[in-house]
């Protein structure tokens, strides 16, 4: 026991941490659920993908859980300017040469935007989930899904600026 | 730049396969492994800490001692991390003090 903890944590805590940010206080609680669940589900572990990969397969549902119960929640929308939904360009990454800052900035932004809007970012460009997808999944309308995406990319953008 | 590239490159230009993997805290491997025995001891007992020598794994000093009192198949396969400081201690502190050997917490904050 001492040894699958050891041997597969680090894989699965490194999973979690960077699809739950900016919430990393959540990190530690749901990478020992999915241990839980791993030591449940052993029975139906079939071995035809390795351990890791199982492990994070249920790493993948816990944090999907985690997604679509912040997204199925009401929505908490601050006003925003017509005008910043209606924006043009966003702006170009090319031009940020230095991967670091980028990927500095993007975690700040998304732990200061309301976590309904970096939680459907995260799904959609993170996770690479469509936005059927992600309606189907939390029971809300695709328009709505779109609705809370274009928020939150304005938001974002928002942030990016500076503004 | 059209918002979902503009999403897109920043998602895969923060991808964490192409970044060195952080390692999980030695208290939450502690509090991983605790919640996984008393998972286990709550489905049914647990081996005995001779079938567990048997099996290769050294026992720490606490269980070796207990190895050695007169006290029956069940006392033998209780768990006795449940009631070890080392756990506590591995549980709660980063790099915690604890050193002995065959002991699964000191192992974890060791490495």
């Amino acid at each position: 026991m001492a040894e699958f903890v050891e041997r597969h944590t680090d894989s699965v805590y490194a999973y979690v941490r960077h699809r739950l940010l900016p919430r990393t206080d959540l990190v530690d609680d749901v990478v020992q659920d999915v241990f839980l669940a791993a030591l449940e589900g052993l029975g139906r572990f079939t071995g035809e993908s390795s351990l890791r990969v199982w492990l994070l397969g249920i790493a993948r549902h816990k944090v999907e859980d985690y997604y679509r119960a912040r997204l199925r929640e009401p929505e908490s929308v601050s006003e925003l300017d017509h005008d910043l939904l209606a924006a043009g360009d966003f702006p170009r990454l090319e031009e940020m040469i230095d991967r670091e800052r980028v990927e500095e900035k993007t975690s700040d932004i998304l732990r200061q935007l309301p976590e309904t809007y970096s939680v459907a970012l995260l799904w959609r460009y993170w996770e690479l989930r469509s936005t059927k997808d992600m309606a189907a999944s939390t029971g809300k309308t695709e328009k709505a899904i779109e609705r809370i995406l274009a928020r939150a990319r304005a938001h974002f953008r928002q942030l990016w600026e500076g503004k | 730049m059209d918002p979902d590239r503009f999403f897109l490159t920043l998602a895969t230009s923060s991808d964490p396969s192409e970044r060195v993997v952080d390692r999980a805290p030695a208290r939450l491997k502690s509090r991983i492994y605790s919640a996984l025995v008393s998972c286990q001891a709550s489905i049914g007992p647990l081996l005995s800490l001779s079938e567990t020598k048997a099996a290769g794994r050294g026992l720490c000093v606490f269980e070796s001692a207990l190895c050695v009192v007169p006290a029956g198949e069940r006392l033998n396969s209780l768990n006795p991390c449940r009631v070890c400081h080392a756990r506590v201690l591995g549980e709660r502190l980063e790099s915690a003090p604890i050193f002995w050997r065959h002991c699964p917490y000191a192992e974890f904050h060791r490495k």
